[in-house]
């Protein structure tokens, strides 16, 4: 990568700057995992894989809710940001059925957070 | 037998190696060694004696001193039962009643058969999920009494008794 | 544009109608031809509790509380076919927690530094470097007010000056991250969360103190955050934030890795120096203190992990923006793991000065159990109870000393009434008297003495005067100990005394645990109404105290009884009391 300046900084961050890309992230912390967020995680990477779908999968640490893990948060365009809390395969099935593919959220298993950043 | 004493001396120099030159590295290198061995045999403690030049007890001081590094060979899975606080409200105590009665073992003890070994822990960090069972590097959550007899079975091995 | 969506979600303590409500607003809105347009969602936790039906609009950040049916028609016809709102149901709720240490935790991949410089992540240490003298780092830092997270709360800009005015050419700067507070795992969170912001908060100290070498002490039980602190510190060197003349200054600056090995006396910081020199993890005397002579006898700062957390988002905003938040004397904010019997157990971050009542109920989402909160636990073994009567403390270094307890590393554990005070009090000291060093006397026979105390009380051979040796023993070790975990050892124990004495009382006078939690003080019996003389129990009694026959019935003698409570589980009729 070489040394980085001030201005590589900036750089770097207008380069992540949000690019309007859907994106599925899933917290992978102790907690996370211990709950099953690796095979979650696996589960997304695969079903992403065999339907061909344009949505980045992406891992992130604990959001702090250890009470709702495996805890995964989606972002597709049209919908609202959500977090979707204890998520197991038929969860992450449903999620990708309904949230990605169906432009519909899924139901009882939103957790909303508030917190100010 | 001399084959066997040149590869422990082989072993403990490669695994010393990486810390030699380094200021205080006594408990990394154990580290090393317990990571590498699944515990501090003692050739491998006279052996880093030897490399080190510090004196045995120097080296077994520190090892006694820590909860972490163990002297003696551990079972094969290794059940590590959450004490802490959260865990402990929330009824570590009864699974590890449980534990000990199923495998008839107390704390720090492992089976007859070597399959399994029991150490009480202090917190694992998941008390979100309390209370916590860690098998090996397994964490299982939330754990019921009843539930602990299917979880230690999962480690079982199912060999006919020859 | 898909349809509208709508939140919805009964927030009610005890019952849960959502579902019936989810029916009623569907039908509503069928008979406004409406169906189509309209995504009802039920969630799971919508973030606000005790406010009875709540219906949120997330797009358009409109929340109505305690919604009745008959509102619901005015709903669909004003907010959602025309967006307007309805004052008279709003609920606008201020968002309870704040979030600066955790401001990257489950936003950004840990793994990927360049998701960190997104977030403004090494923008603090260029600032410093290109635009700070290392005293205006400090100055700035005194400007906050941060103090210490790891527990005491020292002011962290004193720490570093005193540090940097020590005359010697080599120095060093220490993350503590031995976490080793049984039920308390905030630094686990932000490691393995956001392991740059650490980084760049130690490279930091290291330009304030004018130190070239800073280390990592972090917990063996703790293998993920490790492998990520390994990753993240290889990609801070590859990218030059660490190594040689840093963003092409004179300063240099390297870090390393050292793990502990499960002791927890090894937070306190000379012990934890002992440790990373590779030696016994034992206490010596201060003075002289780390910051005149530490590490190799050099001058010696070391910071917890959430205080070096805090440091970036203070040099990039200011001081006086941290100072902002907060109360009088305790600025910015805490992260709590908050833990026990509470329904969302979690890490929050919350400002500094909100009640112990908000972060339990509107955050943690009120009790697990439906049962009574009876205590709050904060400071782990080093800290005390808090009785429900102090709710509505606000939470800072001072009132939670005032109240016996210290803020600590952050563990927060709610009780309920099914805990004991005792057996609470006995648990931690008893973790102490296994961690005690053993160096000092006080220490190491003061918390034997006093744990054999309380199993004495919870084995019903209490006496009156036990309770004055507690507390007077508790005073010596307060006073005489060398370090502060046997300073504090005493501590829950002795505000366990000082709020529930009544509760030790009943365990010595009465041999009674209202809690049914000390098993030597239960009594087991049968309950003959309920009985239908299966002789399960008798059959499972490994001491045959359960006696009798089918005619005249069965009783357990509590001479043979060993209180196990076998009989209880067994018997399939409930007919097996404890009391």
């Amino acid at each position: 990568m070489g040394k980085l300046t001030p201005k590589d900084l900036e750089r770097i961050k207008t380069a992540h700057a949000d690019d309007g890309k859907d994106w599925i992230k899933v917290g992978m912390s102790t907690c996370g995992i211990a709950a099953g967020a690796d095979k979650v995680y696996a589960l997304f990477v695969e079903e992403i894989k065999k339907r061909n779908l344009n949505i980045q999968v992406k891992k992130c640490g604990c959001q702090g809710m250890c009470y709702s893990e495996p805890s995964v948060e989606v972002r597709v365009k049209g919908l609202p940001d959500v977090i979707y809390g204890k998520v197991d395969k038929e969860g992450v099935i449903k999620i990708l059925d309904k949230h990605v593919c169906g432009n519909a959220l899924v139901k009882d298993s939103i957790y909303e957070l508030r917190t100010k950043r | 037998m001399i084959e066997e004493k040149k590869s422990m001396q082989e072993e403990v120099a490669s695994l010393v190696e990486k810390w030699k030159d380094k200021e205080g590295n006594l408990i990394m290198i154990l580290h090393e060694l317990q990571n590498y061995y699944g515990y501090v045999p003692r050739p491998a403690a006279l052996e880093l004696s030897r490399v080190l030049h510090a004196p045995l007890a120097r080296i077994y001081e520190v090892i006694t001193f820590y909860n972490f590094f163990k002297l003696e060979a551990p079972g094969k899975h290794t059940i590590s039962l959450c004490l802490g606080t959260a865990c402990y409200l929330k009824g570590s105590a009864i699974l590890l009643n449980e534990i000990k009665t199923l495998l008839n073992i107390e704390e720090g003890q492992t089976t007859k058969d070597g399959l399994f070994q029991l150490d009480v822990v202090r917190c694992l960090g998941c008390c979100g999920l309390a209370p916590v069972i860690k098998i090996d590097d397994k964490i299982y959550g939330k754990v019921q009494k009843n539930q602990v007899m299917g979880i230690l079975s999962e480690y079982a091995e199912h060999k006919p008794e020859v | 544009m898909g349809a509208k969506i709508v939140f919805i979600k009964d927030t009610a303590v005890n019952q849960d109608t959502t579902q019936d409500f989810y029916v009623h607003f569907s039908n509503i809105l069928r008979e406004n031809a409406l169906e189509g347009k309209v995504q009802v969602v039920r969630v799971a936790d919508i973030g606000i509790y005790g406010q009875g039906l709540v219906v949120k609009f997330p797009e358009e950040n409109i929340i109505y509380a305690n919604v009745q049916e008959k509102d619901l028609k005015n709903i669909v016809d004003k907010t959602v076919r025309d967006g307007q709102v309805i004052k008279e149901l709003l609920y606008q709720p201020e968002p309870k927690q704040l979030r600066i240490v955790l401001r990257n935790c489950g936003e950004i991949d840990p793994e990927n530094i360049d998701e960190y410089i997104a977030k403004d992540g090494y923008r603090a240490l260029a600032k410093a470097i290109n635009d700070y003298q290392p005293e205006q780092v400090i100055e700035e830092l005194k400007k906050s007010g941060l103090r210490g997270r790891g527990g005491a709360g020292f002011p962290t800009w004193l720490k570093w000056k005193l540090t940097r005015e020590t005359p010697e050419a080599q120095k060093y700067v220490i993350c503590n991250a031995d976490e080793g507070d049984p039920g308390a795992y905030m630094d686990r969170g932000v490691l393995e969360g956001d392991p740059h912001s650490v980084i760049e908060g130690l490279i930091l100290a290291g330009y304030a103190i004018g130190a070239s070498k800073g280390y990592f002490y972090v917990r063996a039980e703790y293998p993920l955050a490790v492998e990520r602190i390994e990753k993240a510190l290889k990609q801070a060197y590859d990218c030059g934030f660490l190594g040689k003349n840093i963003f092409g200054s004179s300063f240099s600056f390297e870090v390393d890795i050292r793990l502990g090995a499960g002791a927890f006396v090894c937070g306190e910081e000379t012990a934890l120096i002992a440790s990373i020199e590779g030696r016994r993890g034992t206490p010596r005397p201060r003075p002289p203190y780390p910051s005149v002579k530490g590490l190799w006898g050099k001058p010696t700062a070391i910071n917890n992990v959430e205080t070096l957390a805090n440091i970036p988002p203070i040099i990039l905003k200011g001081g006086a923006w941290y100072a902002s938040i907060g109360t009088e004397k305790s600025k910015g904010t805490k992260v709590f793991a908050l833990t026990g019997k509470v329904k969302n157990s979690g890490l929050v971050e919350v400002p500094m000065g909100i009640t112990l009542r908000e972060i339990v109920f509107d955050i943690g989402g009120g009790m697990f159990s439906g049962k009574g909160l009876k205590a709050i636990q904060t400071g782990g073994p080093s800290g005390g109870v808090i009785p429900k009567e102090y709710l509505d403390t606000p939470v800072d270094y001072e009132n939670l000393q005032k109240l016996g307890s210290i803020m600590g590393s952050g563990g927060m554990i709610v009780m309920d009434e099914d805990d004991c005070m005792v057996d609470i009090a006995k648990f931690y000291l008893g973790f102490c008297v296994d961690e005690s060093c053993g160096k000092c006397v006080p220490c190491r026979i003061g918390g034997y003495q006093m744990l054999n105390l309380l199993n004495k009380i919870t084995e019903s051979r209490g006496e009156l005067t036990d309770l004055d040796s507690l507390k007077r023993i508790a005073v010596a070790m307060q006073k005489a100990s060398l370090c502060a975990l046997g300073q504090t050892a005493a501590n829950p124990v002795v505000s366990t005394i000082r709020y529930f004495e009544e509760e030790y009382k009943d365990h010595i006078v009465n041999k009674k645990c209202r809690s049914h939690k000390c098993k030597h003080l239960l009594n087991y019996n049968v309950i003959q109404e309920k009985c239908k003389r299966c002789r399960v129990c008798v059959i499972n009694c490994p001491v045959n105290a359960i006696e009798g026959d089918k005619e005249k019935g069965f009783f357990v003698d509590p001479k043979t009884c060993v209180r196990c409570g076998k009989c209880y589980e067994v018997c399939k009729f409930n007919a097996i009391f404890k009391e």
